[in-house]
């Protein structure tokens, strides 16, 4: 298959032509900024290729060390989900266009469809089933339950991931802000309002 | 030899129907077998019915714990990939798989025995593979050879005489007293089609007409359509994402040749279907056939999912509607005549009528005529999508409403008080205007120097304007007969009942056990539903909005079964008869002693019982004669339209419906608010688009095909009207569909009512609302 030569960068250096499996090793969410400058310097001291066989990744999943063997071109999400079945976060569009996926890598919330599970190595991941379990619910978890803020369910863990990474950076969200907190997650069933609710319910909860 | 029918035996009772506010006595004639409805002398001593509850599974699906069918894993499942068309019309030369079964890791493979594609994503072929990636590289490996054919994308285009055919006029999909003319069936006749419309016209002082159009919306329910199918030697298992698991039995079955006895279908837990999960697979795919033998041929569990692409193309989609509408009134507003005339295009099906809310409505108006027309189009089949065809309809003829009311001069609401005959919808229509501050809109469209806004006028250079419109809907109560329930209490006092049924996210179970518990007299948590699998005793499909009035008033009278015999052991205990028993929160007492000094707890009841479960099976009763035979619903909006940028933004709205007597209002009015929600995302958003010059969809995923979002969302108020309708022993109705029917024609009329300009093409995108504003005069 012909290559092209990617055209010199703007300080007249030659650009790392990439190859799929140099890209899968690079191009992680973090480190998508600093892959183009970067790579050419790094390519000595980086690990080897991975793949395209699997390969063990040591992930922390819910604060658990967890060891998956996958393809280095599996997503988090489907790393998460058939390798060590939690399945509360969801598959619905494949593209980060819909937020059922969202977990929490470090904290922030993130769509783990676009996520590759290599990339996920050396982070803090959080499911839904990290924030709390049926018996011993979050307080947003809780208040979900007592608005009635679901019908299907489908898009709820992804929600409710949102919700509680918006609830840990604000607090106090106005209705404003809750909206924009919860801007890339879709409900099918319309249950936005009660979702909005609930989110100033655990608010309310955890101020006291 | 013909045989007389026999009438069946019938009890008689007396009772309370209508709105508490003011009932009327009514003589009903359930089945023999049936008990004393619930009217509204039994409101007022309800335990649990009519009290908010956060439904039971509701832990489960917070905390991630819930299994839907895209969540089952079994050992050594495989992962399946269905293969559609990439070309809309084509005659199919060759498949060849060669090189997808050559890949390591796929495990079986299977082909249409089709040649002829009518659509974009037909079923062509499928892989099953050890992992979802290897089943996505085998799958692009599938080499089809097609031999293209000319095609017709859209129902207008269709409609053209040289448009390419769908089909051959022998083979169009069409009731055989359906007149067809190229892509074109019809006129199909409306049941409601009365008097004499000619005449009608005559003797209007006003007429209004018009043409509204509606594009084709898709359901995209979340979690995508699929199974997981499994064989353990002549025994199938498939668990399914459906809204009819027995549907799925049915259909697999007859398709694979096989026993229905051999075949479990099982959904505990299901992420939307919104009508398009009815079937055995989809109405343009047989995916769940495919995964079976894929799994038979690979002698292993196949999952098969469809993805987000594969779901907008081949699962069904709302047909696109052509609305002519003519109205003719006198000036007071009295309706002379109504013809409604529709073109609607279900891709390669037919079924695209949206008569059902122009015929309902306007009940008083004397000459009405329907006709509808179904054209074919190179696309996806339609599926039933909540309110199929209604929320079209009423967008036409509700549309035409708000205009002739405007020529008149006159509120709307009292255009359709005026010509209203049902008595619920007339007590709905205050409580709506009130919710919504109806006295502030414009009286002139377009001026809101003309309405009463208070503090919410915009400032006076701001180019946002507000409006306020009102729709109305309709809808039926459908009920099925299949509906069975099996409620069994065991010799601990626990309660099951035991039920096909599935709970597709309405709340059924949650209302099902409140339901069981007001009967048994025991608390709604005493009782475990066991649902969603075929072993258990047959319910409907999810269909129609049937569910809650098809299974409440079975699985009452199978707990009012039970609870005799428990009476009947308790009787010796409290030293009484059973007659003279009562029971009420896991208590049995005399009913005459207010004090219940004299009681047993259930449980200490059912530990007299001889086995080790009582269990009472019961089918459902015919519905009977109702009060009510339809289901009212009037709904309301106010809107902020941005005349520079032709942004609408809705502020509020407030739906007003009628359900019957609500089971448990929190999960009702859920429904309610997600339908008016769901409509909202129709009437500003949603619009499958198709190529014209490929045929194929051109925003197959979430982002394109643009559903309302977080930031859309709005202040949004459910007022239900609850009344005894009398149609079964607990006076419930569906309300999944209802609250849909409105919404697309009430947010156009206040769009209408804040620019003066009429939009009666949907969705009211920015660019429609500035080319009104321009055809109007007023941009």
């Amino acid at each position: 298959m012909a290559r092209k030569t990617p055209p010199p960068d703007d300080q007249g250096r030659e650009q790392p032509s990439f190859s799929r499996r140099s890209f899968l090793k690079s191009a992680g969410v973090s480190a998508a900024a600093t892959t183009i400058v970067g790579a050419g310097e790094r390519a000595e001291a980086a690990p080897s290729v991975l793949g395209p066989d699997a390969v063990t990744l040591n992930l922390k999943v819910n604060g658990a060390a967890r060891a998956v063997s996958v393809e280095p071109r599996v997503t988090l999400l489907d790393a998460l989900r058939n390798e060590l079945d939690l399945t509360g976060a969801k598959p619905v569009c494949e593209r980060g266009g819909c937020g059922a996926c969202t977990v929490l890598v470090d904290g922030a919330p993130i769509a783990s469809c676009l996520m590759l599970a290599a990339d996920a190595e050396g982070h803090e991941i959080t499911t839904v089933e990290g924030i709390g379990t049926p018996e011993k619910m979050s307080p947003l978890q809780a208040a979900f339950v007592e608005k009635d803020a679901l019908q299907c369910g489908f898009c709820t863990p992804g929600f409710v991931v949102a919700g509680t990474a918006l609830l840990a950076k604000n607090p106090r969200p106005s209705l404003d802000e809750i909206k924009a907190g919860l801007a890339g997650n879709l409900c099918r069933c319309g249950t936005y309002g009660r979702i909005f609710e609930a989110v100033q319910a655990a608010s309310r909860a955890t101020r006291r | 030899m013909p045989q007389e029918q026999k009438p069946e035996p019938t009890a008689t009772f007396k009772a309370k129907a209508g709105l508490p506010a003011s009932p009327q006595p009514l003589e009903v004639h359930p089945p023999a077998n049936d008990i004393k409805p619930w009217d509204v002398d039994s409101i007022p001593q309800f335990e649990h019915m009519g009290r908010p509850r956060p439904r039971i599974e509701a832990p489960l699906k917070v905390t991630g714990k819930a299994k839907y069918t895209y969540d089952v894993k079994l050992p050594g499942m495989l992962h399946g990939r269905m293969i559609g068309a990439s070309v809309p019309a084509a005659e199919i030369l060759e498949i060849d798989t060669s090189k997808a079964e050559a890949l390591p890791g796929v495990k079986a493979v299977w082909t249409t025995d089709s040649r002829v594609v009518r659509f974009a994503g037909q079923d062509v072929a499928a892989v099953a593979a050890v992992s979802p990636d290897v089943a996505r590289d085998a799958a692009r490996l599938v080499e089809v050879r097609y031999k293209e054919r000319p095609f017709t994308h859209e129902l207008r285009e269709a409609m053209k005489p040289d448009a390419p055919r769908v089909f051959n006029l022998d083979r169009l999909p069409a009731g055989r007293d359906m007149g067809r003319n190229g892509n074109v069936a019809g006129p199909r006749t409306s049941r409601a089609n009365r008097g004499d419309v000619e005449k009608g016209f005559a003797e209007a002082e006003v007429v209004h007409e018009g043409t509204y159009y509606c594009p084709v919306h898709t359901h995209a329910p979340l979690e995508t359509h699929g199974v997981v199918a499994a064989w353990e030697g002549e025994q199938l298992t498939i668990y399914a994402s459906t809204q009819a698991i027995f549907a799925v039995r049915e259909g697999v079955a007859e398709a694979l040749g096989v026993d229905r006895k051999n075949v479990r279908v099982i959904c505990e837990h299901m992420g939307g279907g919104f009508g398009s999960k009815l079937g055995p697979s989809a109405t343009g795919s047989a995916f769940s056939v495919v995964a079976c033998r894929l799994a038979r041929q690979a002698g292993a569990p196949v999952k098969l999912m469809l993805d987000r692409h594969q779901e907008h193309l081949c699962t069904g989609n709302a047909p696109s509607a052509l609305m002519k509408v003519k109205l003719g009134a006198k000036k007071d507003g009295t309706l002379t005549a109504a013809h409604f005339q529709s073109w609607g295009s279900a891709g390669v099906a037919g079924g695209a009528g949206t008569s059902g809310p122009a015929g309902a409505l306007h009940g008083k108006n004397p000459n009405f005529k329907a006709e509808e027309w179904d054209v074919f189009t190179n696309a996806g089949p339609a599926a039933p999508l909540r309110a199929p065809g209604h929320s079209q309809g009423a967008f036409g003829i509700e549309s035409a409403m708000d205009e002739l009311a405007d020529k008149l001069g006159i509120d709307p609401i009292e255009l359709r008080k005026k010509n209203e005959a049902s008595p619920v919808r007339m007590a709905q229509y205050d409580l709506g205007a009130k919710a919504i501050g109806w006295e502030r809109r414009n009286k002139k469209a377009g001026d809101m120097s003309t309405g009463a806004w208070g503090a919410s006028l915009p400032p006076a250079r701001s180019k946002k304007v507000r409006g306020l419109g009102m729709a109305n809907g309709n809808w039926y109560v459908f009920a099925s007969e299949n509906s069975n329930a099996q409620v069994r209490v065991h010799r601990d006092g626990s309660v099951e009942v035991i039920t096909g049924c599935q709970d597709i996210g309405t709340g059924y179970r949650t209302a099902m056990m409140v339901v069981a518990a007001e009967e048994l007299g025991i608390e709604p948590g005493d009782v475990t539903l066991r649902l969603g699998d075929t072993q258990f005793p047959e319910g409907p499909g999810s269909g129609g909005s049937v569910t809650t009035n098809s299974m409440a008033p079975v699985v009452r009278l199978a707990a009012n079964q039970a609870r005799a015999k428990i009476l009947e052991l308790a009787a010796p205990l409290v030293g009484a008869k059973p007659e003279e028993l009562d029971a009420a929160h896991g208590k049995i007492f005399l009913a005459s002693d207010a004090s219940k000094a004299k009681s047993v707890t259930f449980k200490q009841a059912a530990a007299k019982m001889s086995g080790e479960s009582i269990d009472c099976l019961a089918k459902r009763p015919k519905q009977y004669e109702t009060y009510r035979g339809d289901l009212a619903g009037t709904q309301f909006a106010e809107v902020e339209v941005d005349v520079e940028t032709g942004v609408v933004r809705i502020v509020k709205m407030v739906s007003v419906n009628d359900c019957g007597l609500p089971v448990n209002p929190l999960t009702t009015q859920n429904q309610v608010l997600g339908a008016m929600i769901q409509g909202a995302s129709w009437a500003l958003f949603e619009n499958r688009v198709l190529d014209r010059n490929v045929g194929t969809m051109l925003n197959p995923n979430l982002e394109w095909y643009k559903i309302l979002a977080p930031a859309d969302m709005f202040e949004a108020e459910s007022i239900l009207t609850p009344q005894a309708n009398l149609g079964n022993n607990t006076s419930t109705a569906g309300i999944g569909e209802p609250p849909i029917v409105p919404t697309l024609a009430v947010i156009a009329n206040a769009v209408f009512n804040a620019i003066g300009a009429r939009v009666r093409e949907l969705p009211i995108t920015p660019d429609r609302v500035l080319l009104a504003l321009s055809e109007a005069g007023r941009a």
